[in-house]
């Protein structure tokens, strides 16, 4: 299938990456020639068409001149972590902190790859899979890498900021996680951008997880300006793991997040949790896969929206059992608030099951304020404003009080406050 | 205290309120009882600000302003309270946060600081042992896994902490077992005092042995029919409300 000229014109301008990452650009490149660009007519990308963000070519900015003085490298108050920071897909060293430990491997993802760390690894295939992962591998930046030995916990957690600024720029950051076996690490995923920056943020992670293992992810989108957000995570699970994401939409123009998991080893455990609280016109979509492949693992999923004004939403949550994922036991809720006349949610559980001893639920809902609860807080002197603000901390308090870090599911509350006029 | 003066309301285009007039002054308690559809807990609703109910006519005066132009919250702050006859569950908002923003939301009304954590607290300790639910309420939500009774109890609590005014009870008996119905009571006659009113409204004549009232008023078809003492209650036990729907005479 051809290129429209439109995104001819949308990567004329992006340089590709070179030497060790030349082969992965390369696919990226034969992608972008073969895949189909996502339109309404896919049903993976029905209701998140990305026609908008063709619509003005993009490109990569330079290496940024330090880390913006206007920016905070750590936006958490009170939070004790190391920190990888990235401008418009750049590490930037001089502001990182990041951990020196015996057994654990921290870098710029660039430096990972020249190392040779990620020599033997098998890049997830997403690239050859979907027209938007050619895109980000044909032209990846960096990001972190983060190897934690057998049996080592990481004693702090590590932010990783993600700032974009600027107009029309491409952002590819990539970053990689390995927690060995028996192994514990805690990475807090922040997305920033400036008010007035405009362009494409197209982010990969991929984590995996030894025997044992658990990984636990904090990730908080809160980006001003009008910026395309694309993000895709790719989890697989070793034997008795235990992976956890919170996945925190505070504000996004357009937001696209891809969850895989795949659970490779009996005994897994994951917890996919998120919320997501768009205004205005803005368009949240919570794509997850939850994959059940070998016996005994449980999941545990549960999202919850909240639309405000024009914006839409979307979540669809896969869930597969495989025929040998006996005794699986697999939770599935997704909760939407469409909070005025204007908004809308397209939410869609899929579960597809093939094994015929497991435990599986799954639940969706979309509704209003429950005017009855309303009026009894208005009742005792509560203003709409106020009684409204406390039914939706209520509601979104089950997915923030499961964050690992409290001061980010503070400051998480803070924003949120802040934008909906809360406080 | 209040005023009310041919008040007439409707739900949808159907009305139930057809001239109500009703006047409680301070420290009283009046008693509204009444057949089912008479429009007892529409008056309520209409009182507390229910915004499904639609007033067509007359006005309603509280303390010397007009109720009937003030949203909900702004009744509460002003001194109105309803005791609700089905208390709402309201999963995941705490019991203390919810009454820590109704007091403040009336502080705010009346120029004062937000309260002290820890005046709050004693203030917490203090009422909820009047209803004893003393070490119910922290970490819950309101209402939810409460049984019917602590329901009720928990009603009262929340008038105790807010001190209003006027008081309305919307059927605070339905579903009481008699320690409940003798707790809530003991409750709400603590808090009688000269400068504090009650609407009681009832289907029984049992809560007015606890709650003993200064009128007894029978509402019938959206208008109040007949007034009299607190004997007026035992007649009508004893005789329902029939007689007293015929055109009097």
């Amino acid at each position: 299938m051809s290129q429209s000229s439109a995104v001819q014109d949308f990567v004329a301008n992006v340089q590709a990456p070179e030497g060790a990452l030349a082969s992965l650009a390369q696919e990226g490149q034969e992608g972008l020639d073969v895949l189909p660009v996502p339109t309404r007519k896919s049903e993976r990308w029905k209701y998140s068409p990305i026609t908008a963000m063709l619509a003005h070519p993009v490109a990569l900015a330079p290496a940024p001149d330090g880390w913006p003085a206007d920016v905070e490298p750590n936006p958490v108050p009170g939070l004790e972590a190391y920190r990888i920071v990235l401008v418009n897909g750049h590490v930037v060293p001089e502001a990182c902190d990041l951990p020196v430990a015996d057994g654990v491997v921290c870098m710029p993802w660039r430096h990972a790859v020249d190392e040779g760390h990620l020599a033997n690894f098998d890049w997830s295939g997403y690239h050859r899979r979907e027209w938007v992962g050619a895109l980000h591998a044909a032209y990846v930046q960096d990001g972190m890498f983060l190897h934690v030995d057998k049996g080592v916990t990481l004693d702090r957690p590590v932010l990783v900021h993600h700032h974009t600024t600027g107009d029309h720029t491409a952002a590819c950051p990539r970053h990689r996680i390995v927690v060995e076996d028996q192994a514990h690490a805690e990475v807090i995923l922040w997305h920033s951008a400036s008010s007035g920056a405009t362009g494409m943020v197209n982010g990969v992670l991929e984590a995996s997880l030894g025997a044992g293992a658990r990984l636990g992810l904090d990730k908080v989108q809160h980006e001003e300006g009008e910026v395309f957000h694309l993000a895709h995570e790719h989890v697989t699970q070793g034997k008795d793991s235990t992976f956890r994401i919170h996945s925190m939409t505070v504000k996004g123009h357009w937001v696209r997040n891809e969850l895989n998991v795949v659970q490779q080893g009996q005994g897994a455990h994951t917890i996919m949790h998120g919320a997501y609280l768009p205004k205005d016109r803005e368009h949240v979509d919570n794509h997850t896969t939850m994959d059940h492949t070998v016996p005994n693992c449980t999941s545990s999923e549960l999202y919850k929206g909240i639309l405000y004004d024009r914006s839409t939403g979307v979540f669809n949550g896969k869930v597969f059992v495989r025929q040998e994922a006996q005794l699986t036991n697999a939770y599935q809720q997704n909760a939407n608030i469409v909070a005025d006349a204007g908004a809308s949610i397209n939410a869609k559980p899929e579960l597809e099951i093939y094994a015929d001893d497991v435990k599986c639920s799954h639940g969706c809902t979309v509704g209003q304020f429950d005017d009855e609860a309303l009026f009894y807080l208005k009742s005792r002197g509560i203003g709409d404003k106020a009684a409204r603000a406390l039914m939706v901390q209520a509601f979104i308090g089950d997915v923030l009080e499961g964050m690992s870090q409290e001061e980010v599911a503070q400051e998480v509350e803070t924003l949120l406050a802040d934008r909906h006029g809360w406080s | 205290m209040l005023t009310i003066k041919n008040l007439h309301a409707q739900v949808e285009d159907t009305p139930i309120l057809k001239g109500l007039n009703l006047e409680i002054g301070p420290g009283e308690v009046h008693a509204i009882m009444g057949p089912n559809g008479s429009g007892k807990s529409t008056l309520a609703s209409v009182l507390a600000g229910r915004e499904d109910y639609e007033v067509t006519r007359g006005s309603v005066d509280f303390c010397g302003a007009d109720l009937l132009d003030m949203d909900a919250s702004v009744r509460a702050r002003e001194g109105l309270f309803l005791a609700f006859q089905y208390p709402v569950e309201i999963p995941g908002v705490s019991n203390l946060n919810f009454m820590k923003a109704a007091i403040n939301g009336k502080r705010e009304h009346q120029g004062l600081e937000p309260i002290s954590a820890k005046d709050f607290l004693a203030l917490v300790k203090e009422k909820s042992a009047l209803v004893e639910l003393a070490g119910r309420l922290r970490d819950r939500s309101v209402n939810e896994g409460f049984s019917g009774g602590e329901k009720k109890r928990n009603e009262i609590f929340q008038m105790a902490m807010l001190e209003p005014t006027l008081a309305i009870l919307d059927e605070t008996d339905s579903g009481l077992d008699i320690d409940a119905l003798r707790i809530v009571s003991q409750g709400v006659n603590a808090m009688r005092d000269a400068g504090r009113s009650f609407l009681v409204i009832t289907h029984y004549q049992r809560l007015l042995d606890h709650i003993v009232p200064d009128v007894v008023h029978v509402l019938s078809e959206g208008k109040i029919v007949k007034s009299g003492p607190k004997e007026l209650a035992l007649e009508l036990e004893e005789k329902g409300y029939d007689w007293i729907k015929e055109p009097a005479v």
